[in-house]
């Protein structure tokens, strides 16, 4: 039982008047209980009051003048995330309090029905449940805490022995202690396969281990998912040729870039397409996808299908969770922990996608998760965020490659080497690199430095392009490249404008500047 | 041309061995050392063009030996490469800021560990133009 002696602090938020003064006679009434009572008719004043602190239980009205419902719970949380929260509603809204209660509110008082005796009781053991739960949740941090430290020290203890029965097994299968027979060698082959899937659960351990305690960075940028698709269909293509399963990507001319982490979406990929050449049987096809989503433009839709087993209906969200398995192990073989959909999801939600699943039992699945699309204004937010210095300059710089020729394609390894002598020219933490983004020209590749004065902006451009003619790349005729900056001038934020609404504003410009000076150019 | 010295610091002797063979194969001569102490003494002793250093160290951590290599003029200009089986999202950041060239995760393919190793010692050998920045303008 709680034991206090100074008086019980309790804010009574309530419009009413003949309701307010009929909790406050009780609360006069009361003898034993050492009460006392504020009592507030607005949400707005009794936001102010939360935030001084002091306030042990709130007695909530859930119709207020300036608030209703849900949100006036959230709004009370939010100005003392630790108050004791009791609301009071009328007798028809009880479906209403059941959901206070899911929003935190210890219990709820229903208005005419309350006692005399029934109000103090309320009170004590409202904020003692309070403080049960505290402790509980306090006792599972700890727990959940212990187990990830554990599992965190466990994988790396076994990455020693697992780094030496690799390198002892790949110096024998590369003959460096004396000839082996085909047989040994075969056998070799064997011990490394199983030493990779071995590396790969305590990969993945580490990974859930580390998605849970939040230490698991994603970081955005714009992303290629076709290079993404390339690279896991090129990781998974021993495998599928070893179970004789054709693996088929095309990629789409012209997909937009996704705002995404390049190594996580190599990942969810590789999971994805891991998982089905598994689930595939001999002869039979994976294939990957990936377009414009049709229902939602903001959103790369990227597919995965096989020609497998297909999953039950009532198993399709279930495969997602945590260590979940098919119960028919036979149909797939040895399994691995049973953690790579549920990281795949992980990885999905993380980036502001979904990932969903629908099959047919015996004819296959679809694996589908989808990625928010790449814009400027995406990319030049979290940098407004930031923007330590009021006023700061942006400065966006373009380098422009043609081919003299006149064709379309730049080759890729133009792309490459400027792509290379931008990344040499950013400055850590300031300055972030964009590869090519569709809006203003396909060929172009632009990074963004924040917070750069005009100086520095003229002096790194400067840089880039004596850098860049160094290179024994562009100094054949093939092609020329033009590097340009724009500078954006510090955005005024008008009271109610979100981040959005300004990072929108800002990329707008910016697009603009860069179509200008791209004109420019082409004129002289 | 004579042959690139590596040293190896890593407090498990297989690992030690395991490295030996594989850089002796690829023509490479090594020095090994099994803690941070020894490591340092060998550093100076041998003047290598390369090390190869384990985190996990019985004498503390390869944090301090990293720390020392770069604090002492003679030792500054050795690349290390930081191998380890420990958490690569709380080290890796931390080992680049204390100095280390890269940091690999154990195991690591060897046909990658040698790429990397090749791909240091090149630039060691040749260095590129001058990665430029603002603040280097400004001193000129």
């Amino acid at each position: 039982m709680l034991v206090r002696n100074e008086a019980l602090q309790v804010l009574l938020v309530e419009d009413n008047a003949s309701d307010a003064r009929l909790l406050r006679e009780m609360f006069s009434k009361e003898k034993h209980g050492n009460f006392e009572l504020t009592h507030l008719t607005r949400m707005h004043d009794a936001e102010i009051r939360l935030s001084k602190g002091g306030i042990d239980v709130v007695l909530l009205d859930m119709g207020l003048p300036d608030g209703h419902g849900i949100e006036i719970l959230r709004r009370a949380r939010a100005a003392d995330p630790s108050v004791v929260m009791i609301v009071l509603t009328g007798l028809e809204d009880e479906a209403l309090a059941a959901e206070a209660m899911k929003e935190g509110a210890q219990d709820y008082l229903i208005k005419g029905q309350i006692e005399n005796r029934a109000l103090p009781q309320a009170l004590r053991h409202a904020m003692e449940r309070q403080r049960l739960q505290a402790e509980t949740d306090l006792m599972r941090e700890n727990e959940v805490q212990l187990r990830d430290d554990f599992l965190s020290h466990v994988s790396h203890e076994l990455r020693s022995p697992l780094t030496s029965i690799y390198s002892f097994s790949s110096l024998i299968a590369d003959g460096l202690a004396g000839n082996t027979t085909p047989q040994q060698d075969d056998y070799l082959q064997i011990i490394l396969r199983n030493v990779d899937q071995l590396r790969a659960m305590i990969e993945d351990l580490l990974q859930v281990t580390q998605a849970r305690s939040g230490k698991l960075a994603v970081e955005l940028q714009s992303v290629s998912v076709n290079d993404a698709a390339a690279y896991a269909v090129d990781t998974l293509r021993g495998a599928a040729k070893q179970k004789e399963i054709t693996l088929s990507f095309l990629p789409s001319v012209c997909l937009p870039s996704a705002f995404a982490d390049a190594t996580r979406v190599r990942q969810i990929l590789t999971i994805l397409l891991d998982n089905a050449v598994k689930f595939t049987p001999a002869g039979g096809t994976v294939t990957v996808q990936a377009r414009e989503y049709e229902k939602d433009g903001s959103l790369v839709l990227v597919e995965v299908s096989d020609t497998g087993s297909g999953i039950k209906p009532e198993d399709t969200e279930r495969i997602f969770e945590h260590l979940y398995q098919v119960t028919d192990l036979s149909r797939a073989g040895r399994r691995g922990l049973g953690l790579g959909l549920h990281i795949a999801k992980d990885l999905v939600t993380r980036q502001g996608g979904k990932i969903w699943v629908t099959s047919v039992s015996g004819k296959g699945s679809l694996f589908s998760f989808t990625l928010p699309i790449f814009s400027l204004a995406s990319l030049i937010c979290p940098i407004l965020a930031e923007q330590k210095v009021p006023g700061g300059l942006i400065a966006l710089f373009v380098a422009h490659i043609e081919c003299r020729d006149g064709s379309v394609d730049v080759p890729g390894k133009a792309l490459d080497m400027t792509r290379m002598v931008l990344q040499q020219c950013l400055r850590a933490g300031t300055a972030v690199l964009l590869p090519k983004i569709g809006p203003v020209d396909e060929h172009k590749i632009f990074f963004v430095v924040a917070n750069t004065q005009q100086r520095d902006a003229e002096m790194i451009t400067e840089r880039i392009l004596r850098q860049l003619h160094s290179r024994q790349e562009f100094q054949s005729d093939n092609f020329t490249v033009s590097v340009s900056h724009v500078i954006l001038p510090p955005m005024s934020r008008e009271a109610n404008d979100s981040m959005a609404t300004l990072a929108e504003r800002a990329a707008s410009e910016v697009r603009d500047q860069i179509n200008a000076t791209v004109c420019l150019q082409g004129a002289a | 041309m004579s042959q690139k010295k590596i040293l190896v610091v890593d407090d498990d002797p297989d690992i030690r061995l395991g490295l030996r063979v594989r850089l002796n194969a690829n023509h490479y001569d090594v020095v090994c050392a099994g803690d941070g102490v020894a490591g340092i003494s060998e550093a100076l002793k041998h003047m290598p063009d390369l090390m190869i250093l384990d985190l996990g160290l019985p004498d503390g951590d390869g944090f301090s030996v990293l720390e020392r290599m770069k604090a002492n003029e003679k030792t500054a200009s050795i690349p290390v490469i930081v191998y380890s089986g420990q958490d690569p999202v709380a080290n890796r950041d931390r080992a680049l800021k204390a100095g280390a060239k890269t940091f690999l995760q154990k195991p690591m393919e060897h046909g990658k560990l040698l790429a990397v190793i090749r791909f240091i010692l090149d630039a060691k050998d040749h260095p590129p133009a001058s990665p430029f920045s603002v603040e280097a303008d400004r001193q000129e």
